[in-house]
């Protein structure tokens, strides 16, 4: 035993108080008017069968089940009335081009005579290159 | 001469008598524990009778697994709890120490007492596991039921109040040697 332990002990010891016997008789008095009440009984966690989660459960899955396809379900489509080609040409404004064609055979033509003559000085030039 | 078990069992049967006989041991000791927990003698008095209705009334619910002395001051620790103004418990450990019914009590045996050190020392709730380990002789897993604490809080506190109330014992030690 330690010393500060035995001087705690000592100390507590010291300090008297006592149930006078007034408090004594309203302590008495009291406990003779009440009476014990019956145990509280605690509801077990689980108090009910496992059957009971699986068959919450499938009828959860069922009714989403059931909500999708009401959701979905293909809906009778009314019948709309035959589409009449629109007039588009009717529609469109017509625009008066001011416009002439295009002169292209004369230029296409120049270019490939200046393509073939190219060709040619091009072949004379490899022949007197290798000496034929 | 029932023992204790037997006055268990009689009272949960129903009998006030067989309740106040187990209880007559312990009244004057909750006492002097309420004086530490309660603002005055009147409100330590009025919480000890609490208590003990309280004890009474629930006592079928008592598990003989507990000591009967463990479950009686838990009971009485929060019937203290609950006699205090609601804004003293907010505003946490404010003692009113000129009216500490406790302080009192040690001032009036005019003779030095280390728990009126250790009540200026140790907050309320270090001080209560100090005391029911020294005063009342509670094992360290009761103090913690009775607190309502972990034994690894209690054990820790118990620790910080020995090393408090250590070096007032030593410094008081050291200033009597020193006047002589």
């Amino acid at each position: 035993m330690d010393k500060l332990a035995n001087r705690l002990r000592r100390d507590a010891d010291r300090i008297e108080v006592t149930v006078s016997e007034e408090l004594e008789r309203r302590l008495d008095a009291s406990l003779q008017a009440a009476t014990p009440q019956d145990e509280i009984v605690r509801r077990p966690k689980s108090g009910r069968p496992a059957l009971f989660w699986w068959a919450s459960s499938l009828t959860g899955i069922a009714a989403a089940a059931a909500v999708i396809v009401i959701v979905n379900i293909r809906q009778p489509q009314e019948e709309l009335p035959p589409a009449t080609p629109a007039n588009i040409v009717a529609a469109v404004p017509v625009i008066d081009w001011k416009t002439e064609s295009a002169m292209l055979t004369g230029p296409l033509q120049q270019e490939l005579e200046d393509l073939q003559s190219d060709i040619r000085k091009a072949e004379r030039q490899v022949r007197e290159d290798i000496g034929l | 001469m029932q023992t204790e078990t037997q006055l268990v069992e009689a009272a949960q049967a129903g009998s006030a008598d067989a309740f106040a006989e187990l209880v007559r041991g312990y009244r004057d000791r909750l006492l002097r524990f309420l004086l530490t927990r309660c603002a005055s003698d009147a409100d330590a008095e009025d919480v000890l009778q609490d208590t003990l209705i309280n004890a009474f009334r629930y006592i079928r619910s008592y598990d003989p697994r507990w000591r009967f002395s463990t479950w009686l001051y838990r009971i009485a620790i929060r019937n203290a709890a609950n006699s205090r103004p609601q804004e003293l418990l907010e505003l946490g450990d404010l003692r009113d120490e000129e009216n500490d019914p406790l302080l009192q009590c040690i001032a009036d045996s005019e003779t030095e007492n280390l728990w009126a050190s250790a009540r200026h020392l140790l907050n309320d709730e270090v001080f209560a596991a100090m005391w029911l380990r020294y005063a009342e002789d509670m094992s360290v897993n009761d103090i913690a039921t009775a607190l309502d604490r972990s034994v690894s809080w209690t054990k820790v506190n118990l620790m910080r109040g020995r090393r408090a109330l250590d070096a007032e014992l030593n410094a008081t030690e050291d200033r009597s040697k020193a006047y002589g």
